[in-house]
């Protein structure tokens, strides 16, 4: 065994997860080497410490009254859960959905995606989430847009468009149809893949 | 004095190929090296050899200068320039590497082009083409606008494209696809699992499905084709909301009265121990017999 292969087994060594032969060469060279030997050393002990701590520690018994004692006046703040009617989720994700779109158009210059009517709150929170991730990814796309080559932008445009043409597309059948579970998945479908879009530009973007 | 003056706009008029700069390295390696390679415009070839050690040769564009470096179990290569958006110049690399080497490759308008590999590979292009031949552990690549073509039985596959094509030929193991606008194309495939989504690309499947495997295919106005063997055992779910289905699997007079209109369709095929989805919302979806 090397200088160098020690070196790159030290810490599997440490953590005894050498094969028998493997720790027998690992000691063998150590035996024979004073550098490794003193790397071991000063590598060692504090691992060796650390290994020595316990596995937990728990808190001291005086101070929990301490912290609920802060705590208490917070929770005497907030009345209760606070439930969000689905109309409000669904306007919040709307407005998301328009902030996204809006966003990623003047980020590229390109069509927004049409918004959509009314649906089910539980689709509205989804599409918010997409949507605010979508916000933000085009926000960053924009401030590394200089970076990006013309041809490479007009790329993006026209596979976002195609995308928010889709979910355009998608949400008006939806809005006929709402209850229908196959077509909120078809909204989501095109969500993941404008989302994912803007995640690998903005990666170029930033990367290159 | 004359000639120097008759000579210099000869210099300046000489082909960007002359002022290319020629490269030739080799470093000793692992067998499973990690090879990381950058060459934005141009092409980078990967051949996969029998030997511990890296070697390149190709040609460095004039405003590109080259770098190679490391030892053992990690090494990067690749081609720096000012002005990476640029297409032109570009480099042309070619690189043998230990088959079972990790590589990370990545790529502008680039073309990648990697066979004889075992290990694994990642590929990152934004309209460079990419095509990866092997029997690969893990094959990820990604790019905005270039095709893909993988070809042979890897184990796991994750491929995302643009508006260009997918291709996977003789495809095996699991296979992750994406494209907006590409096609995405599986010929002679035989998958354990596989999950092809497009948004208005086509997707067309030419194979079999492993036992108890499952396939999922979803486009929004792309066509779904599937051929299958006709002795396939599969359980069918078929669903479009304003495209058409058809298949010739049923003899004349059973053919199931399978509609467009968002209604899914569910028929089994022999035992039905593997699952067969496809869904589309205007595309057209036919499962014929190969």
């Amino acid at each position: 065994m090397t200088c160098s292969e020690l070196k790159d087994r030290l810490d599997a060594y440490l953590r005894d997860a050498l094969t028998p032969t493997e720790a027998a060469a690992f000691e063998g060279h150590l035996s024979g080497c004073a550098a490794c030997a003193g790397l071991l050393e000063t590598v060692g002990a504090p691992v060796a410490g650390t290994a020595a701590l316990p596995r937990t520690v728990p808190p001291g018994e005086d101070l929990w009254p301490e912290i609920s004692a802060r705590l208490t006046p917070r929770r005497a703040a907030i009345p209760g859960r606070v439930v969000i009617p689905g109309w409000l989720l669904a306007t919040a994700a709307v407005l998301l959905v328009s902030l996204s779109s809006g966003i990623t158009a003047i980020a590229l210059r390109s069509g927004p995606a049409a918004p959509a009517a009314a649906e089910p709150p539980r689709l509205g929170a989804q599409e918010a989430e997409f949507a605010a991730a979508a916000a933000d990814l085009s926000r960053t796309l924009e401030q590394a847009r200089g970076r990006l080559a013309p041809a490479t932008i007009a790329t993006i445009q026209r596979n976002l468009a195609t995308i928010d043409s889709a979910l355009a597309e998608s949400r008006r059948a939806l809005a006929r149809d709402p209850d229908n579970s196959a077509l909120e998945q078809l909204v989501l479908t095109a969500w993941r893949q404008k989302v994912d879009l803007l995640r690998r530009a903005a990666a170029l973007s930033t990367e290159s | 004095m004359r000639r120097l003056g008759l000579l210099l706009p000869l210099l300046f008029a000489l082909p960007a190929a002359a002022q290319q700069k020629i490269v030739e390295r080799r470093i000793a390696v692992d067998a499973d090296v990690s090879l990381r390679i950058t060459n934005m415009a141009g092409l980078t070839r990967i051949i996969g050899w029998d030997r511990d050690s890296i070697a390149v040769s190709g040609t460095v564009a004039a405003n590109g200068s080259f770098f190679f470096g490391g030892r053992g179990r990690y090494a990067k290569m690749g081609v720096d320039r000012p002005d990476e958006t640029l297409a032109e110049p570009g480099s042309t690399l070619e690189i043998r590497v230990p088959r079972a080497a990790r590589l990370y490759v990545k790529s502008g308008s680039a073309a990648i082009d990697a066979s004889g590999l075992t290990g694994e590979i990642e590929c990152y292009s934004v309209g460079g083409s990419i095509k990866i031949e092997g029997a690969l552990q893990v094959v990820t690549a990604e790019t905005m606008d270039g095709a893909i073509e993988v070809i042979g039985a890897m184990e796991v596959t994750r491929l995302k494209g643009g508006s260009a094509p997918v291709t996977l030929r003789r495809a095996r193991g699991d296979v992750l696809a994406s494209t907006v606008g590409g096609a995405i194309i599986a010929v002679e495939a035989l998958l354990n699992r596989a999950d092809l989504k497009t948004i208005s690309g086509a997707i067309t499947y030419d194979g079999a499905v492993q036992p108890k495997g499952t396939l999922e295919a979803t486009t929004h106005s792309g066509n779904i084709t599937f051929r299958l063997p006709s002795t396939i055992s599969a359980e069918l779910s078929v669903q479009s909301f304003a495209g058409t289905i058809d298949t010739d699997f049923f003899p004349k007079g059973r053919v199931p009265k399978w509609t467009a209109g968002g209604k899914e369709w569910v028929v089994a095929l022999g035992d039905g121990a593997a699952r067969i989805r496809m869904e589309s919302f205007k595309g057209d979806i036919r499962i014929l017999r190969r």
